[in-house]
């Protein structure tokens, strides 16, 4: 049988990438070089699915010869990730859902229902004012159209919406039967503050004025020091010096979001419903590397757990080490280490927004560069990453669990807690970026294990 | 045996100076041929090759252990001690660059030297032997650093044990430490102008050569293996009398803890203690699977197998050729490759750090790193060499193990140019040996540690080109 019992939209995270290019971004994978396993990974094409504009359907699936990551024209492509909508049928098997599928239980795709709401509260998390909360909504919907997700905000001009991106159900097809919802982020545009009781001067930097000014309080808002409430590190918006060291809000808004996307079927008189969720950020200008964490580590974990289990074997230990360092590795390429380390640049101190900064502006402690200042010249510091990923490659017990941060070190500033790895870099509470437990747990245990091997060993055998 | 201090005339060469620990009211002897300063010299540079033979067979007795005989139930003690002498032989590489940094505060050229086979000066604790972890390898540690106090019948049987292994009674390091500083701290001897506090700017920094490891705060859990506490890295800068003597007395206390209670695990004479015993309670059957099968004293030249006697009577050092053509590639590539981390440390030395916040860089801190890096590419060929055959057409032999053999020199050129030309010979011929690993032989072939290096070795290549066409380089 395959009567449908139950739904879920996969995958569960999509994030797109803003970009104001008609045609979305082409699909690619990122690979390593095995001549050149140091070396930023290449980009391949990979077969991308072609949508036609007017009928909403997929007509075709092409590898493109080559990326590119604009339109030529200087306006860089979104990536619009496709949602899936996937059955688990009576017989427990997870399955796509298809035209097919849906015609066994008496349905058609136009009894697929959705509906999009994303939100961008910046502002609000700022403000505190519920006035300046932005949000889009689709409703439900059925049809094939795009559907414009408008943020709205009590505090916008008269009429006036933010874009962000669109929504659209494409048209099932007997060549592709899938039912599949495509998110089309916005242009990635700045948007401005005007006054309504006074002239508002032109500024280069933004394409419109949305925000009403004279009615909210965005623009020239200042982060009142000691609010508890405050983002940390506060001060974290386009703004410019104010009196008594504050920091004035130009009162800029992007068009970035997140959200949900609902999707509502109603099989035998049940309701079925699923959600995944939807997010648009920046574009990824270094798109052959990948950041040390990431979204993905977190859901490993929030899987997983915090600590290797009985199930990670030996060689996924130490192929998540090797993947730590070759991050690592991209990561260090992308750096000034000089300046984030806070070294003297050109006879000035604290010349950059750094972890050194952070440190003296949260303690009071002396603003002291974190690595010894000799050591931190960019392209040496590159090629220790890449000379500690050539020797793991050699199958020893990765050695470096020592100076990986734990999850509880984040705070200390003393000179081996400031170095540890990762350095330089901030997580998302203020304080120095640590790896995942698991990440951390998972070196360890390659670091623990590997000295019993053999290269004859069988390298898939569980502990 | 005789003594330099007054109340036995000098009878002997110079080099016959093992003192006691208990000597220290007696004033200390000049030997012909010296004066104070350059007889303190002379100390030091014996003092920086035992510290830097210590370690190097320290690392090969680490290097040794595991492998896939080890029993099950025994992999959590193996991996553990195997982190506490890892964590030993670091402590010995501060060791080493402090005595640098003593000999450069003096004014004294740096040594990275070490006596090779054969042995001879008896100072040195006993001789110079590659050989695997065992318990009875293990005993002449404990003996080499333990302190003058050490006595009773664990001490005498720990000691015929260490005899039986070396074939002589172990010197204890801590007794050429004492010396010097009986040297030290007379203003007579040495007055304070002798110390160049300008040249703090030369010598190797905690800050620069700790990387991570704990500074004086003891206890910290290393987070490779649990219950093993973080190697404590000691690299104090020597600007003064004080300074050096601090230095001094640092080491030597990391060593044997003369002044610590025996119980103190931070010393290294009680953790390599602990070790022994703990590995001497296992059934002998357990003992003989704690190391691979690895060969003592491998080397990569083809002598002739046979032993050759060092002096002083001590027992016979006995070579291992490796015979093997593949494995004496890689013990080859791995010689060369200790050279290179030598010729960074050595060239690190030769260039100041910034005195402020790093305004202004030199190629110091490039050398630091890559001298890093050789560690860890001296480990990952060890890791290679324990698991490779010594012997040709002997594919379940001996195991080969990582040589350690000195280069024909450790002078660097006059010029900084000429220093990053021989940095590029270096890097060149590690390129042939690599090259021709890849191409030779099957086994090796898309070997990834090798394909990687062959690659890491390029990019330094192109940064090494980058420096020499600079013309910052002065010739």
């Amino acid at each position: 049988m395959t009567s449908i019992e139950e739904l879920r939209v996969l995958p569960p995270l999509a994030v797109g990438r803003l970009g104001a290019a008609v045609e979305p971004m082409d699909n690619y994978t990122a690979e390593t070089d095995p001549d050149q396993p140091l070396a930023p990974r290449r980009l391949r094409p990979a077969p991308t699915f072609r949508v036609d504009r007017t009928s909403g359907a997929i007509t075709g699936v092409e590898t493109p010869g080559e990326l590119r990551f604009t339109d030529g024209q200087g306006k860089v492509r979104p990536v619009a990730p496709f949602l899936e909508v996937w059955a688990l049928t009576d017989d427990h098997v997870l399955r796509p859902l298809t035209l097919d599928l849906l015609r066994l239980n008496g349905l058609t795709p136009g009894d697929v229902r959705w509906r999009v709401r994303v939100g961008n509260h910046k502002i609000q998390r700022r403000t505190y004012d519920d006035r300046d909360r932005i949000d889009a909504d689709t409703e439900w919907f059925s049809d094939h159209a795009a559907h414009a997700l408008n943020g709205l905000c009590p505090n916008f001009l008269e009429g006036r919406s933010l874009p962000l991106g669109h929504a659209r159900y494409l048209q099932p097809t007997p060549g592709f039967p899938g039912v599949r919802l495509r998110f089309t982020p916005a242009g990635g545009h700045v948007y401005g503050s005007a006054y309504t009781d006074r002239p508002t001067d032109p500024d280069p930097n933004v394409v419109d004025f949305l925000y009403d000014a004279t009615k909210g309080t965005w623009r020239g808002h200042a982060d009142q020091a000691g609010d508890p409430r405050l983002t940390i590190p506060a001060q974290i918006y386009a703004g410019d010096d104010g009196p008594n060291g504050s920091w004035v809000s130009r009162g800029y808004l992007d068009d970035e979001c997140d959200g949900l996307v609902h999707v509502k079927l109603e099989v035998s008189g049940r309701e079925l419903t699923a959600f995944g969720r939807i997010g648009a950020g920046p574009p990824a200008y270094a798109p052959d590397s990948v950041p040390i964490r990431t979204v993905a580590d977190e859901l490993d974990q929030a899987l997983s757990g915090p600590r290797a289990t009985a199930g990670d074997t030996l060689e996924q230990a130490r192929a998540v080490a090797e993947e730590v360092l070759r991050r690592a590795t991209e990561t260090v390429r992308l750096m000034n280490t000089e300046v984030m380390n806070g070294n003297t640049v050109d006879g000035r101190v604290d010349a950059a927004s750094t972890m050194v900064r952070q440190d003296t502006a949260d303690t009071g402690r002396l603003f002291e560069p974190i690595m010894a200042p000799s050591l931190v010249d960019t392209a040496a510091v590159l090629a220790l990453h890449q000379n500690v990923l050539a020797a793991l490659r050699s199958g020893t017990a990765p050695w470096f669990a020592d100076v990986l941060r734990d999850h509880d070190e984040v705070g200390d500033l003393t000179a081996k807690g400031r170095r540890k790895m990762p350095a330089l870099m901030r997580g998302a509470d203020g304080r120095s970026l640590a790896l995942t437990r698991r990440q951390v747990d998972l070196v360890r245990l390659a670091a623990r294990q590997a000295i019993f091997r053999q290269d004859t060993d069988d390298p898939e055998v569980p502990r | 045996m005789p003594e330099l201090f007054e109340d036995q005339a000098p009878a002997v060469a110079a080099l016959s100076v093992a003192g006691s620990l208990g000597a220290e009211e007696k004033r200390p002897v000049l030997p012909p041929e010296f004066n104070w300063r350059d007889y303190t010299v002379m100390l030091l540079h014996v003092a920086a090759e035992i510290e830097h033979s210590l370690m190097v067979q320290y690392l090969f007795a680490a290097y040794s252990m595991g492998g896939p005989q080890v029993p099950e139930a025994r992999r959590d003690d193996v991996r553990r001690w195997q982190e506490v002498v890892l964590g030993i032989a670091k402590e010995e590489m501060g060791h080493l660059v402090t005595v640098q940094n003593l000999l450069t505060a003096l004014g004294a050229p740096v040594n990275l030297d070490r006596e090779d086979y054969p042995w001879g000066s008896d100072f040195y604790p006993f001789p110079f032997t590659l050989r695997p972890f065992s318990a009875t390898s293990l005993a002449a540690y404990v003996v080499a650093e333990s302190p003058e106090t050490w006595s009773g019948p664990k001490a005498d049987e720990i000691k015929r044990v260490a005899f039986e292994s070396t074939g002589q009674y172990v010197n204890r390091v801590g007794a050429l430490y004492s010396r010097v500083d009986a040297i030290l701290k007379d203003e007579e001897f040495l007055p304070d102008e002798s110390f160049h506090a300008g040249t703090l700017p030369y010598q190797a920094s905690w800050d620069e050569w700790g990387r991570g490891y704990t500074r004086g705060e003891r206890g910290q859990d290393s987070g490779n293996v649990p219950d093993v506490k973080s190697p404590e890295l000691l690299v104090f800068g020597v600007f003064s009398r004080d300074s050096a003597r601090r230095a001094l007395h640092e080491i030597g206390e990391q060593g044997e803890a003369p002044d610590a209670d025996l119980e103190d695990e931070t010393s290294h004479f009680n953790r390599f203690l602990g070790i022994y015993e703990e590995l001497t309670a296992w059934p002998e059957g357990d003992q003989a699977l704690v190391s691979r099968p690895v060969a003592q004293n491998p080397v990569t030249e083809h002598r002739l197998d046979e032993s050759e006697v060092a002096a002083l009577g001590v027992a016979e050092v006995t070579t291992s050729p490796i015979t093997d053509p593949v494995t004496a590639l890689w013990g080859h590539l791995f010689n060369l490759r200790y050279r290179m981390l030598l010729t960074d440390i050595s060239h690190a030395f030769r260039l100041a750090g910034p005195v402020d916040n790093g305004g202004v860089l030199t190629g110091r801190g490039a050398l630091v790193h890559r001298a890093f890096a050789e560690m860890y590419n001296l480990r990952a060929l060890a890791g290679r060499l324990v698991d490779l055959p010594l012997e040709r057409d002997a594919p379940d032999g001996p195991r080969a193990g990582p040589p350690f053999e000195m280069p024909y020199s450790l002078e660097l050129p006059h010029h900084d140019h000429d220093r990053w030309l021989l940095q590029r010979d270096l890097v060149q011929a590690s390129r042939l040996l690599t090259d021709q690993l890849l191409s030779t032989d099957p086994s090796c072939g898309g070997d990834p540690y090798l394909v990687a290096l062959r690659e890491s070795d390029q990019r330094a290549l192109e940064q090494v080109e980058h420096i020499l066409s600079r013309k910052g380089c002065t010739r």
